[in-house]
């Protein structure tokens, strides 16, 4: 993303005003999403107090099965009724909403001008097609930063709302913050997909197929522990638990997020730049 | 009958990349249960006491996990989840998409009532949701069948098609009326979609917390509850009758708006 | 000097026959017609040129600049109209056009209000509540906005009413005296014979015929069919600039080229119960080129 800035700042003004067209278009969008998403977050959260509570007493029985059973449930319990592990588990939700609206951006965003024959307006201006696919990535990008923002504020809020006991405001930093590498990852996937598809009608059921496949094989990969599998779902490149313990991120995992991104960027770029606009 | 070739032609390739997905989506999790059957009657043990909530997270409900259809309830929701999507965009979109892909001047310009088309249109989605409940109802028979250890699924597991069934008749007529009555028919398929998506969230936050329990109406997912249909009553005729109710209702609300349709050319 | 060089131009689409090997320049200031029927690879033509789409070989130069490589340069002093005009749906007429302009870093406000007033365009309406035609004006002006130095545009009139097509022409040729050199195809013979100096012909992909407007004009032919009122021997037209004589029924019809008054005089002759004079179609055109090639 850095990158693509820079080049925009390079061409020249003209990416500016399709930098800006394309924000407006995309504005009530991304403002539903991060209310969708927001709410989402405080209406989980608020279930907090009730099943902390569930839990607390549920781990009192617990104590009397074997450590195996626990581990053949997948997901330590144990960690259900503070607020890192309760949200963990409902995050898995706001995961796959987060992903339905990057990948649709995605999905969307380039292919547009050619679905609904804007492609010759926009093509013939003195803008070259780099120039284009910069401004169109970069309002993408800055659409998912204001989403995450509203998110990250609500969740926070909300947290240390119903959250009596001291919890580490870092890790629900770490935690949250994954929602957007998530959606990045996402965007990028859904771009990528966009062009390799040349006809592209529906947006929203290749987006959706998409996203449900790869959140099934995630639902899946947690109950074998496969790490293989794992590499397969960007649900699965963010291990709460495994963040919760180190306070930080599994770095093979975070090279494969950004390794991802950049090849299917620098394709896209690729891609646009060759392909035949053919008349409607 | 022209146009209900043409619609299943059309809708053909999708048809089979959906049902190859819910094949693939049984047989995967299937293959897990070998897995999880092994460590036994304790986890069950433990199951039965955790709370409502916490099963709900963990996204198993009331589940005997040590047979094969105590698992496949769990898979149930997600099949569910599969099956409504598809049926809902499915009468979204063979509505709207004349006027999306502009060739209703083409075909509304012929001598051939709108009634009709409409008729064709839904019998054609109607085969391709039945095809897709097929498919699932043998690919579920075939692979639980193998993981079973002699208990019967069939039974089973054709309640729970009959229930998945007619969630897919209510979106899939959810999704037609939706694109009668839009105005812009290219954005239907997303109102469907999202109306989906708010159900399902809706039917996850009351497992969550019984306070909402009275929402229960508002989400058809709750009416076909793999848990109530596997060890309870079966069908309940209250939730049959509301569905039921409701499909006549969005059927009749399709025709009526399209007949009294501008079409958006 | 040529604002467009082309040379070699090929673009092959696998099996499917794209243009081969076009070769054909536009002068400065001059108006250049490019007619061929349907599917004959004009749209292709002009599309490789814009850079849409990528030539299989060959070539074209803009301002003496390779077409592909500094596309987005040439494209500042170029305007297009495509042929079927499809704009954001949910914009404002203006919010476009004011879109478009922001692409070229001038200040076009006047020039948009101008062009509006003149192809009668309502600015504050909704581009997806306008009619076709009117969307085709939106096109227009936007394609004028910035007063380019070349104009494109493909199979500009469809859509437009007379009225609208005379002013759009009257606002061409005025664009061509303050020194725009404009390139458009069609498959209506008589506006490009009103428009243009030149013209390049193309036929399933090829150039057939490269000319002057005043040649072709020399080789001006009318088509002209006869309703009769009785029967008469066909060769009774058989006279000096008649050809593809033929008769249906009691209609007979030929193609004429000459002195009209020759011909008048014939008609005025015998018993007749209706007559048509019209531009030959294209399909005859090239019958009559083929023929001349022959």
């Amino acid at each position: 993303m850095k990158k693509s800035f820079c080049i925009s700042m390079k061409k020249g003004p003209n990416t500016m005003n399709m930098l800006l067209h394309e924000l407006k278009v995309y504005k009530k969008n991304t403002i539903i999403w991060s209310l969708t998403l927001s709410g989402l977050v405080v209406l989980f959260l608020s279930m907090f107090p009730t099943i902390s509570r569930e839990a607390e007493e549920f781990k009192k029985l617990m104590e009397g099965f074997p450590e195996a059973i626990r581990m053949a449930l997948g997901l330590s319990v144990e960690n259900i009724g503070s607020i890192l592990g309760f949200y963990s588990y409902i995050f898995l939700y706001i995961s796959l909403f987060g992903a339905i609206q990057a990948m649709l951006l995605g999905v969307s965003i380039l292919s547009k001008e050619v679905r609904e024959k804007t492609a010759d307006f926009l093509l013939t201006k003195p803008v070259t097609r780099n120039q284009i696919v910069t401004a169109k990535l970069l309002a993408a990008f800055l659409s998912l930063v204001f989403t995450n923002i509203l998110y990250l504020g609500a969740a926070t809020l909300m947290a240390s709302y119903v959250e009596t006991n001291e919890f580490s405001i870092k890790i629900f930093l770490l935690l949250s913050l994954t929602l957007f590498y998530l959606q990045l990852i996402f965007l990028a996937l859904g771009i990528i997909v966009s062009l390799l598809i040349p006809k592209l009608k529906s947006v929203l059921s290749v987006s959706l197929g998409i996203v449900f496949a790869l959140f099934m094989i995630g639902a899946f990969a947690s109950t074998t522990e496969d790490d293989a599998l794992r590499y397969l779902t960007p649900f699965k490149y963010f291990d709460f638990t495994y963040i919760i313990q180190n306070s930080g991120y599994q770095l093979s995992f975070i090279f494969v997020s950004i390794g991802f991104i950049a090849i299917a960027i620098t394709a896209s770029y690729f891609i646009y730049t060759r392909r035949d606009i053919q008349a409607v | 009958m022209n146009v209900f070739k043409r619609e299943i032609r059309a809708n053909r390739k999708a048809l089979v990349i959906w049902c190859i997905g819910v094949f693939l989506l049984i047989a995967s999790s299937m293959g897990k249960y070998a897995g999880l059957s092994a460590s036994g009657q304790s986890i069950n043990d433990l199951l039965t006491q955790m709370p409502q909530s916490l099963k709900a997270i963990m996204g198993l409900g009331t589940f005997d996990l040590t047979t094969a259809v105590g698992y496949y309830g769990v898979l149930f929701i997600y099949l569910v989840m599969m099956a409504s999507i598809h049926a809902a965009m499915l009468g979204a979109s063979i509505i709207s998409k004349e006027e999306r892909d502009k060739t209703a001047e083409f075909l509304f310009t012929k001598p051939i009532s709108r009634n009709k088309i409409i008729s064709s249109k839904l019998l054609a989605a109607f085969v391709n949701i039945v095809i897709f409940n097929l498919v699932t109802y043998l690919s579920s028979i075939l692979l639980v069948q193998q993981s079973s250890k002699g208990e019967g699924v069939v039974g089973i597991i054709s309640t729970l098609m009959a229930g998945m069934f007619i969630l897919q008749l209510l979106f899939l007529f959810t999704g037609s009326a939706i694109a009668a009555k839009s105005k812009q028919p290219k954005s239907a398929p997303t109102y469907a979609a999202g109306i989906i998506l708010f159900m399902f969230m809706l039917s996850q936050a009351i497992d969550l917390d019984n306070r909402l329990e009275l929402l229960r109406f508002l989400t058809p997912f709750k009416y076909y509850d793999a848990k109530n249909l596997i060890y309870e009553q079966g069908f309940e005729s209250m939730y049959v009758l509301i569905s039921v109710g409701i499909i006549a209702l969005l059927i009749k609300a399709t025709y009526a708006f399209y007949e009294s349709r501008d079409l958006d050319i | 000097m040529n604002v467009i060089e082309i040379n070699g131009l090929t673009k092959s689409y696998g099996r499917e026959r794209g243009i081969i090997d076009i070769n054909f320049n536009v002068e400065e200031k001059e108006i250049f017609g490019f007619i061929g029927p349907n599917g004959a690879g004009k749209s292709t033509t002009l599309r490789t040129l814009l850079a849409l789409i990528y030539p299989t070989s060959g070539g074209a130069k803009i301002f003496g600049k390779d077409c592909i490589k500094h596309s987005s340069e040439i494209k500042k002093e170029i305007g297009y109209l495509p042929s079927e005009v499809f704009y954001y749906d949910k914009m404002k007429v203006i919010d476009l056009l004011n879109y478009s302009a922001s692409f070229y870093k001038k200040d076009c406000s006047k020039r948009i209000k101008e062009l509006a007033e003149t192809m009668d365009l309502n600015l504050n309406k909704r581009i997806d509540d306008l009619s076709f035609g009117n969307k085709k004006k939106v096109g227009i002006v936007q394609g004028l906005l910035h007063e380019p130095k070349l104009i494109i545009l493909d199979e500009p009139t469809s859509g437009l009413d007379p009225l609208m097509q005379q002013r759009f022409f009257e606002l061409l040729l005025e664009e061509n005296r303050k020194g725009s050199t404009i390139l458009f195809s069609s498959h209506i013979l008589g506006e490009v014979q009103r428009m243009c100096n030149r013209v390049a012909i193309i036929k399933e992909g090829k150039i057939i015929k490269l000319e002057t407007i005043s040649t072709l004009q020399e080789n001006n032919y009318k088509k002209i069919r006869v309703q009769l009122n009785a029967n008469l021997d066909l060769n009774y037209f058989n006279i000096e600039g008649v050809s593809n004589l033929e008769a249906k029924a009691n209609v007979i019809s030929f193609l004429f080229r000459g002195n009209i008054n020759l011909i008048m005089k014939k008609l005025s002759e015998i018993e007749i119960a209706n007559v048509w004079v019209e531009e030959p179609d294209l399909e005859e055109i090239f019958l009559h080129f083929y023929e001349k090639g022959a």
